[in-house]
C-alpha cells in the first residue's frame, strides 16, 4: 500500500509536465488544426535554455525558469512564421510535414551547438525531501509541480477569461467568421504557438532540472507521449488533456513500481492502442480534420 | 443621396473557375439591396469578397475608401458587419460570449452594455438565454444571435446572406420585419437572398446574377412586374 502511494505521488508530479507539453500541443492543434511536430523542440529548447541560464547567468530558479521559457518562446515564433502560418489552413498533412523538417533541422543545430552528448545542468533547487506519513517527496518534484499547475490553471484563465482568449476559441471553431468580426488570425496564431512554446519551455526547464541534464534529442520521446495524450484525450477540452497526462504519469509510475521501469513507454502506446479501438474519438470527443 | 458602397469590375475565381464575373452594384446610404439568383450564381462569393474573405480582383470602396486586398479585420474595424450563411455562430460560446466577439473590435467598455441591452430590446429571447451556449439554441434564435452578434459593432454596413435559410415560414416573415425596422433605424443592408419574392417585398433595389455575371437589376418594383423575372425567379 505504501509502495502504491508513493508512485502515484509520483506519477502526479511528472504527470502534470507531461500535461503541460500535452496541452501546448493539443492547444495549436485545436485552434489550427495543425500537428505541431517541432513542439518537441520546444521542449528541448527550454532545456537548453536553462542549462545556458546555469551555466552562464545565474542559478536562481526562477530566473532559470524565466530563460528557459523565452527561449522556448523565441524558437516558437521563428517555426510559427516558417512552417506554421504559410501552411495553415491546408490539408492536414502539409503543416504535419512542414513542422516536422523543422523539427529535424532544430535537433541538428541544437547537437551542432551544444553536441551530441548530454551536457548537465548543476542542481538549482537544494536537494531536500520532505515526509508525509507513508510517502515522502522531493523539493525538486515540489517545484516541477508547482510550475505545472500554474501554467495549467494560466493557461485555463487565458481561453476563458480573456478577450483574446475568447478570440483564440473563436478562431478554432470558426476562422473565418473570427476574422470577419475583427480578430487578426495571425496575430492568433502568434500567440497561440508562442504560447503553447511557453508551456513546454517551462516543461523543458523542470525536465532538465529533475534529471540535471539537456540533450538534443530529449524531445522525441516527450513529444509522443504528448501526442499520445492529445489522442487518448481527444481535442475537443483542454482539461481532457491535463486528466490524461496525469493519469499516464500514474499508469508509468505504477507500472515502474510493480512491473519494471523497461516497459514504461510500452504502457504509454499500448493503452494509446487501446483507448483508440474503442473511443477512436478520444475520451472527451474530438473535432474533426 | 451618398454612395456606401461601390464595386466595380468585380471578378472572383476559384483556381480556373470563374465564380463572378465584371460584376458592378453599388448601395446608397440609407437603402436596403438585394443580390438574388440561383445556388451558384456568385452571390456569397461577391459577399465573401466584400468582407475581405476570398481574393478579388476589381475595385471595392467603402464611402469611396478603397478596401479591396485589406485583410478581413481591417474591413470590419472600417464598419462592415456579416450575418454569414447558416449562422455560423460560435456554438462553443455562450449568447453573452457571442455577443463579445460581435463587439471585438470596438471593445466593451463604452456603451457595450447599452448596446447589448438596445438589442436585448429588440430580441428579448436572447435575454433569456444570455448565458447558454449558442449551440443550444433554436434555429429562430440562432438567426435572432447571428443578427445581434453583427449589430452589436454598430456597423455602418450589414451584410446578410440568406437570412430566411432554414427557417419556419412564420419565423421568416418575422425576421423580415425585423430587418426592416433595423434599416428604418438608419443602418444599410445588402442582402442575398434565395427566397426572391420576400426580399423584392422589403429592398429597394435588388441586383440578380446568374452564372456569376449581372443579368438584370432595378427597383424592387420594377422587377417584380417584370414578366421575364416573374418568369424566371419569382415562379409566377
Amino acid at each position: 500500500m505504501d509502495l502504491f502511494l508513493q508512485q502515484v505521488l509520483n506519477g502526479v508530479m511528472i504527470g502534470s509536465t507531461y500535461a503541460v507539453v500535452a496541452l501546448g500541443f493539443s492547444l495549436v492543434f485545436s485552434v489550427m488544426r495543425v500537428v505541431n511536430m517541432a513542439h518537441p523542440e520546444f521542449f528541448m529548447a527550454g532545456a537548453f535554455g536553462a542549462y545556458v541560464m546555469t551555466r552562464y547567468v545565474t542559478t536562481n530558479v526562477a530566473g532559470v525558469l524565466a530563460g528557459g521559457m523565452l527561449v522556448a518562446a523565441a524558437v516558437g515564433l521563428v517555426v510559427e512564421r516558417l512552417a506554421i502560418r504559410p501552411v495553415r489552413g491546408r490539408y492536414v498533412m502539409i503543416p504535419f510535414i512542414a513542422t516536422s523538417g523543422v523539427g529535424i533541422a532544430l535537433q541538428h543545430l541544437a547537437e551542432r551547438v551544444f553536441g551530441s552528448d548530454p551536457v548537465a545542468i548543476p542542481a538549482v533547487v537544494p536537494a531536500a525531501s520532505y515526509t508525509f506519513g507513508p510517502v515522502s517527496v522531493t523539493r525538486m518534484q515540489l517545484v516541477t509541480f508547482a510550475i505545472a499547475v500554474v501554467l495549467m490553471l494560466g493557461l485555463r484563465y487565458y481561453v476563458r477569461n480573456t478577450k483574446w482568449g475568447r478570440a483564440t476559441r473563436a478562431v478554432a471553431e470558426r476562422p473565418e467568421v473570427a476574422a470577419a468580426f475583427g480578430v487578426d488570425v495571425d496575430f492568433v496564431s502568434r500567440l497561440t504557438v508562442g504560447i503553447s512554446a511557453l508551456m513546454a519551455g517551462a516543461a523543458g526547464v523542470s525536465i532538465g532540472m529533475l534529471y540535471t541534464s539537456a540533450w538534443a534529442f530529449m524531445g522525441l520521446i516527450y513529444g509522443l507521449k504528448s501526442f499520445v495524450c492529445m489522442l487518448v484525450a481527444g481535442n475537443r477540452h483542454v482539461e481532457g488533456v491535463m486528466v490524461v497526462g496525469l493519469m499516464l504519469g500514474v499508469l508509468e509510475a505504477l507500472v515502474s513500481g510493480y512491473l519494471t521501469s523497461t516497459l514504461r513507454d510500452a504502457v504509454a502506446f499500448g493503452v494509446l492502442v487501446v483507448v483508440l479501438v474503442f473511443k477512436p474519438n478520444g475520451l472527451f470527443g474530438s473535432y474533426s480534420v | 443621396m451618398s454612395v456606401l458602397l461601390r464595386v466595380q469590375d468585380l471578378d472572383v475565381s476559384y483556381g480556373a473557375v470563374p465564380a463572378v464575373q465584371g460584376l458592378a452594384l453599388e448601395l446608397p446610404a440609407g437603402e436596403i439591396r438585394a443580390i438574388l439568383g440561383a445556388n451558384g450564381a456568385g452571390k456569397t462569393s461577391t459577399v465573401k469578397a466584400i468582407l475581405g474573405l476570398v481574393r478579388a480582383r476589381g475595385t471595392i470602396e467603402l464611402e469611396g475608401q478603397p478596401i479591396q486586398g485589406a485583410p478581413a479585420h481591417r474591413i470590419h474595424a472600417l464598419g462592415v458587419a456579416w450575418v454569414p450563411e447558416g449562422r455560423q455562430l460560435f456554438s462553443t460560446l455562450t449568447v453573452h460570449e457571442n455577443l463579445e466577439m460581435g463587439a471585438f473590435a470596438r471593445g466593451h467598455g463604452d456603451g457595450f452594455a447599452a448596446r447589448v441591452d438596445d438589442i436585448f430590446a429588440m430580441f428579448p429571447r436572447l435575454r433569456e438565454r444570455h448565458h447558454q451556449l449558442a449551440g443550444s439554441l433554436s434555429g429562430g434564435e440562432q438567426q435572432m444571435l447571428a443578427i445581434a452578434r453583427a449589430l452589436v459593432s454598430e456597423p455602418r454596413l450589414l451584410i446578410m446572406d440568406e437570412p430566411s435559410l432554414g427557417l419556419a415560414p412564420k419565423v421568416v416573415q418575422r425576421l423580415f420585419e425585423q430587418i426592416q425596422e433595423i434599416n428604418a433605424r438608419g443602418l444599410s443592408i445588402l442582402m442575398v437572398e434565395q427566397n426572391a419574392r420576400q426580399a423584392l417585398r422589403i429592398a429597394h433595389y435588388a441586383y440578380l446574377l446568374e452564372v456569376g455575371r449581372l443579368a438584370a437589376e432595378g427597383p424592387s418594383a420594377a422587377l417584380m412586374a417584370s414578366e421575364n423575372i416573374q418568369r424566371a425567379y419569382l415562379g409566377g
